[in-house]
């Protein structure tokens, strides 16, 4: 198989304005390439979704410049691949293994149906999440997400999220 | 019974918001990545318990108010669409309360995305919206 055209490759702390600045990258990229508002959109959700879990859920290791936010967007022939990594606490680890797992065994009917009793329920933290990102990402990719947990030390591990953005069957 | 309007000028992460009680119009346009959502969104949602309180129950005619809620969003990240069901969830309150209630959904006509998200929000929350397509550009 060929290999993808890296159009973003980031490493390094992620702040609010950095996001930014990777996402209006992104757009310019995917216009660039004639990709049409469709795909352009759901590229960009999946993207503000995964870099704003990361800004708002990790948890950086003290007096370590090692394991930095990591985010790539790599165009392939048939898809568009984003991956993220951050370091997080492993006590985090249950709990999104459990909403990670869940999310891909629903189909679309079923996301739509969580994404409602979450969004009906669910209480905004006060960083802001709602606890719909996840759902969101599977949702508007109607692919399945990978995902793993490396290990850094007895407290944190390395949190890698796979997202596929399929290009067949689209108006692009 | 008066209220002064909120306005809001967007931002680069944030939409316009105009409420205008003069007209009983409630218009949020734009794009919606607030870096604080909590902060963002908290007032809009104060200010329409305070209209609740201030214009609307004091509101003893028969005929009560026909407000209208247009929305006009590009995009809006998942933690927004947690606040826009609460803003939709106090126009519900309204609505219960015997005010007429109009929501439209505007959308660029390309972008089913926008178009789904109103589709699925109406849905959830029982109520019809008006679709609107907007030419792109215009």
């Amino acid at each position: 198989m060929e290999k993808g055209e890296v159009l973003i490759n980031h490493y390094g702390p992620l702040s609010y304005e950095e996001i930014g600045f990777l996402l209006n990258k992104m757009t310019s990229l995917l216009e660039r390439h004639n990709f049409g508002i469709t795909i352009r959109k759901k590229v960009y959700s999946a993207m503000v979704e995964s870099l704003e879990n990361i800004y708002k859920h990790q948890d950086v290791i003290k007096g370590s410049n090692n394991y930095q936010p990591k985010f790539s967007l790599i165009l392939e022939k048939d898809k568009v691949d984003l991956t993220c990594s951050n370091s997080l606490l492993k006590l985090k680890i249950g709990p999104l293994k459990e909403r990670l797992e869940k999310v891909n065994q629903l189909d679309k009917a079923g996301l739509k149906e969580f994404y409602k009793e979450v969004i009906l329920s669910g209480n905004v933290t006060q960083k802001g999440g709602a606890g719909l990102g996840i759902i969101n990402i599977a949702k508007v990719t109607e692919n399945k997400l990978e995902f793993t947990f490396d290990d850094i030390d007895e407290q944190y591990t390395y949190f890698t999220l796979r997202i596929t953005v399929s290009l067949q069957n689209q108006n692009n | 019974m008066t209220m002064e309007a909120l306005y809001i000028e967007p931002s680069e992460f944030t939409p316009r918001v105009f409420f205008d009680p003069d007209n009983s119009v409630f218009e949020i346009s734009g794009f919606s990545r607030p870096e604080n959502t909590v902060g963002f969104y908290r007032p809009l949602i104060k200010w329409l318990e305070d209209y609740e309180d201030n214009v609307l129950a004091k509101n003893t005619n028969f005929n009560k108010s026909n407000l209208v809620l247009n929305l006009k969003l590009t995009y809006f990240n998942s933690a927004s669409s947690k606040f826009l069901m609460d803003i939709l969830m106090v126009f519900m309150k309204f609505h219960s309360k015997g005010n007429a209630v109009e929501i439209n959904w505007y959308y660029d006509e390309d972008d089913d995305e926008i178009f789904e998200s109103g589709e699925e929000i109406s849905e959830m929350i029982n109520f019809p919206f008006n679709f609107i397509p907007i030419t792109p550009n215009s």
